[in-house]
């Protein structure tokens, strides 16, 4: 792995462990958690960061993570309150820490130092409290638990543990806080021969009097356990305390972990060497043996867990893993899943050709685990909306608490399901409009009293499934957007003729063309005419759309839809002339014989059981040439709460449409999502319905604009 | 001794030129830019798109845009005749390639043309537009004219021209 690599790896790691520490605190502070709970995991957090940094000499992480650290160290050993105050302090250093982990990626966004100074400030003023009456808290107060022994702990300090970043003496200052460290003994291994400043040469070796258990001693040597040799060999004592805790069912391994004997990762090297035994066929040896031999517990107390235990099996629930892979890994084996498929397609085609029912057969069991394969590598793909969720709430803290205003945000299916590369593009299309609803929408407190309305705003995001589809809901319950204001705003700013009639929706859509604001004063957050515009963009980019419905004072509801992937879907395949078009299956309902003798020419919609069904002739729209079959067919489609006919002339079934995106040259064509390539080697084109019907709205309503309007726009032609 | 050998290499490759024949004129283009050579078949049409758009093609599985390069030059629609071929290119946008293919008469050969055979293309009669043609060169007592593919088959310009088409 070369240096660059690496380094991607520790910023990757470092924002995931950020976004862990995130949402720790800002669960303490919502109080929905204890900081008891959650103190282990945010110290981890920036103790990791603090030690991963060191490796690759970022010295201001290293120093400014340093304090935060000692801080959080504070608060664990119950030294230090955890204040609403202090909350708000370490949110603010974990903005800045993000920042400076995002400046090594792109030193463009290099970190504001001022800030860093002045959080650094800060901080101090709680590892220094100004002279309080009582001493600071020491060993000798540390609580000297009456009932135990003495653990015995040797370190064999690794050569690499200073060039790693490592401070024995850290180590004890932490032990101290477990409990009281007696006759510490060091000495020096010189054992090479030669002698490097820069290496360690020591050997500890003490006895700790604490009621930790084994876990919590070794975790304080955590990040040295693979250079270095650590062992810890528990107290006489705590044989009753294994007698007490060994259940009827549980195993020897884990009596031995929960009465503190044990930590799991002695167990797991245990468990790992018996299993290679077994596999190289060597007479595998009992666990509590293995156990002794390493080092790990001592004979006493593996027989005492052992008396304990009883000989039964049980099946214990696996552990939820998980495993990091390279993205362009995914996107690989999903790029020749999509060939298989293909490939899979042309096969079916030529069998299709022989009457050969043992090998159709065959082949559609080999289709059906195709079909499989597929929609488990896709799956690969999908992770949870959750975590885009999760950066929103703190936009919402921030920014309410910047603007002064008292808002609940309410989330919804925040487990539902889309792929992980529209999570990333969403991200910053969902902050804008989350901004924009707190800023422009939801009215100050004063206000929303003046109308009656409870001092406290409502936002609601909200995520579902729908017709295979995704969609996401950002509600608000505040002013709501105002027509006249726009459409006056719209023609002030030059985006909309003075004479132009439209409807509430297409006004609303206004918001999202490039240099439209309406907010009268510019605030930081929002008002700069950048930002909605961008949101429509991302979101077509995404083959998404986005609606808006709104009433005045009773709110504002963005509707963001999305497909569900972007690689792979079930389509329907239809021609219109030489065009072979396919339809997502998930959007049909039925399909329908066209009777066009039946119907005047003059209007498009038809009767669907009693129901007006509006239909789109596709060869006119999409302008393919040629002649119009005397049959024609009707494809009923849904998306949302909409429904529509689309008049197709011959229906050919159903196919798995690895989706090519057309050529950027393409981009503005209306109602064709991408290209596929099919079983026959044609290509087709895959219909993006809900554009398809806007863009025939679109031109539906030019055909039929006031009279005035149409010659003049025909003059300009 | 690699240097010997590799200099005249770079050198040659460097002024390798592929001509082909499009309404009875010869053109050509840099020989790096060019992909491949396929005969003319498959190309399906594209609804909504102005006629220098033929389709696309289905190349070993790849979706491959293709241009009447006639068309493109404002002049009138290549017809597909039995030496008809599509010269498949690739281009530089944003930082990739991209993949197109030119419908021609009929392609030539490649030819070894020095700078010094290059001349400046004549400010007007070619009727192209001047920017496309990189320089003029007498090979044998008959003009052949180089293009600038890039600027021939500019995405972002075929993407406007599209755009407008579309939109009225």
């Amino acid at each position: 792995m070369d240096m660059h690599e690496a380094q991607l790896l520790f910023i990757n790691e470092a924002e995931e462990l950020l976004d862990v520490m995130e949402s720790c605190l800002l669960e303490v502070e919502a109080g929905d958690a204890t900081i008891d709970a959650h103190i282990d995991a945010i110290f981890r957090a920036a103790h990791t960061i603090k030690g991963s940094a060191g490796l690759f000499g970022f010295d201001a992480i290293v120093a400014f993570t340093h304090s935060v650290e000692s801080v959080l160290e504070q608060v664990r050993a119950d030294k230090l309150e955890f204040t609403p105050a202090l909350a708000e302090l370490l949110l603010d250093c974990h903005r800045h820490m993000v920042q400076m982990i995002q400046s090594i990626a792109d030193p463009e966004l290099a970190s504001d130092k001022n800030q860093g100074t002045k959080l650094l400030a800060a901080l101090d003023v709680y590892l220094h409290p100004p002279k309080s009456d009582e001493p600071l808290t020491d060993t000798s107060q540390a609580p000297i638990p009456d009932d135990s022994g003495h653990w015995s702990i040797h370190i064999d300090y690794g050569r690499e543990v200073f060039r790693d970043g490592m401070d024995p003496c850290s180590q004890l200052k932490f032990l101290q806080t477990l409990g009281q460290v007696d006759d510490v003994r060091v000495t020096a291994d010189f054992s090479d021969g030669e002698f490097d400043p820069e290496c360690c040469y020591l050997r500890l070796q003490m006895a700790l009097i604490s009621s930790a258990d084994k876990q919590q001693i070794e975790e304080v040597f955590e990040f040295i356990q693979d250079s270095s040799k650590v062992t810890i060999s528990a107290p006489k004592a705590l044989v009753n305390k294994v007698q007490a805790c060994a259940e009827d069912d549980a195993r020897l391994g884990e009596t031995l972990v929960n009465s503190g004997a044990l930590t799991k990762r002695e167990l797991e090297m245990a468990l790992a060497e018996q299993r290679r035994a077994l596999q190289e066929n060597r007479q595998a040896e009992a666990l509590g043996n293995m156990l002794i031999k390493q080092g790990a517990v001592d004979k006493s107390l593996v027989s005492a867990a052992l008396s304990k235990q009883k000989n039964q099996e049980h099946k214990r629930p696996i552990d939820l893993q998980f495993l990091k892979v390279d993205a362009r890994k995914l996107d690989n084996l999903i790029g020749l899943i999509g060939e298989l498929v293909t490939a899979g397609a042309a096969n079916e085609l030529l069998i299709g050709q022989l009457a050969h029912e043992k090998l159709q057969e065959s082949f559609a069991g080999m289709t059906l685990l195709v079909e499989q394969i597929r929609d488990a590598a896709l799956g690969l793909r999908m992770v949870q909306i959750g975590e885009s969720f999760g950066r929103l709430k703190r936009i919402v803290r921030d920014v309410s608490k910047e603007l002064g205003k008292d808002i609940n945000l309410e989330v919804l299916g925040a487990e539902t399901e889309l792929d992980k590369s529209m999570v990333e593009k969403l991200s910053d299309p969902l902050m804008h409009i989350v901004r924009n609803a707190i800023d422009h929408g939801i009215e100050p407190q004063d206000v929303r009293i003046y109308k009656g309305k409870p001092s406290q705003g409502q936002l609601c995001l909200n995520a579902y499934h729908e017709a295979g589809a995704v969609v996401i809901e950002i509600t608000d319950d505040g002013a709501g957007l105002d027509p006249d204001r726009i459409r006056a705003k719209a023609i002030e700013n030059g985006i909309l003729d003075t004479d132009k009639q439209l409807s509430k929706e297409d006004i609303y859509k206004l918001i999202f063309e490039p240099g439209f604001s309406t907010a009268s004063a510019i605030t930081n957050l929002s008002g700069r005419g950048v930002g909605m515009d961008v949101v429509k963009r991302n979101i077509e980019e995404l083959r998404g759309q986005i609606s808006i419905a709104s009433d005045i004072n009773q709110g504002t509801r963005f509707r963001i839809r999305l497909p569900l992937t972007l690689a792979i879907i079930d389509g329907f395949e239809v021609t219109v002339g030489d065009a072979h078009l396919v339809i997502p299956v998930n959007m049909i309902q039925e399909c329908l014989a066209f009777d066009a003798e039946a119907l005047a020419v003059e209007r498009d919609y038809l009767n669907l059981r009693g129901e007006v069904l509006p239909f789109v002739r596709v060869r006119d729209i999409l302008k393919i040439p040629g002649q119009r079959l005397q049959r024609e067919h009707v494809v009923v489609v849904q998306f949302g709460e909409n429904r529509a006919g689309l008049v197709v002339e011959t229906l050919l079934g159903e196919l798995q449409a690895v989706i090519k995106p057309l050529n950027k040259m393409f981009r503005a064509i209306r109602g064709i999502g991408g290209s596929t390539v099919m079983g026959s080697g044609d290509i087709g084109f895959i219909l993006d319905v809900p554009q398809l019907i806007e863009f025939t709205m679109h031109k539906e309503s030019r055909q039929c604009a006031p009279a005035s309007d149409k010659s003049e726009k025909e003059k300009h032609e | 001794m690699n240097d010997v050998v590799l200099d005249p290499l770079h050198a040659s490759q460097h002024h390798q030129y592929l001509t082909f024949v499009l309404r009875d004129e010869c053109f050509a283009v840099g020989i790096e830019a060019v992909k491949e050579i396929i005969e003319y078949s498959g190309v399906t049409a594209i609804p909504l798109m102005p006629d220098f758009v033929k389709g696309v093609l289905n190349l070993r599985g790849e979706v491959v845009p293709v241009i009447d390069l006639s068309l493109r030059f404002g002049k009138s629609v290549t017809q597909i005749q039995k030496r008809s071929c599509i010269i498949i290119l690739e281009i530089p946008f944003e930082q990739h390639h991209v993949v197109l293919g030119v419908v021609v008469d009929a392609v030539n050969e490649v030819l070894d043309i020095e700078p010094h055979q290059i001349e400046a293309p004549p400010t007007f009669g070619a009727k192209i537009r001047a920017q496309f043609i990189k320089g003029v060169a007498n090979i044998d007592e008959q003009f052949v004219i180089l293009l600038h593919a890039e600027k021939v088959l500019s995405v972002e310009e075929m993407a406007s021209i599209i755009e407008n088409v579309i939109e009225q």
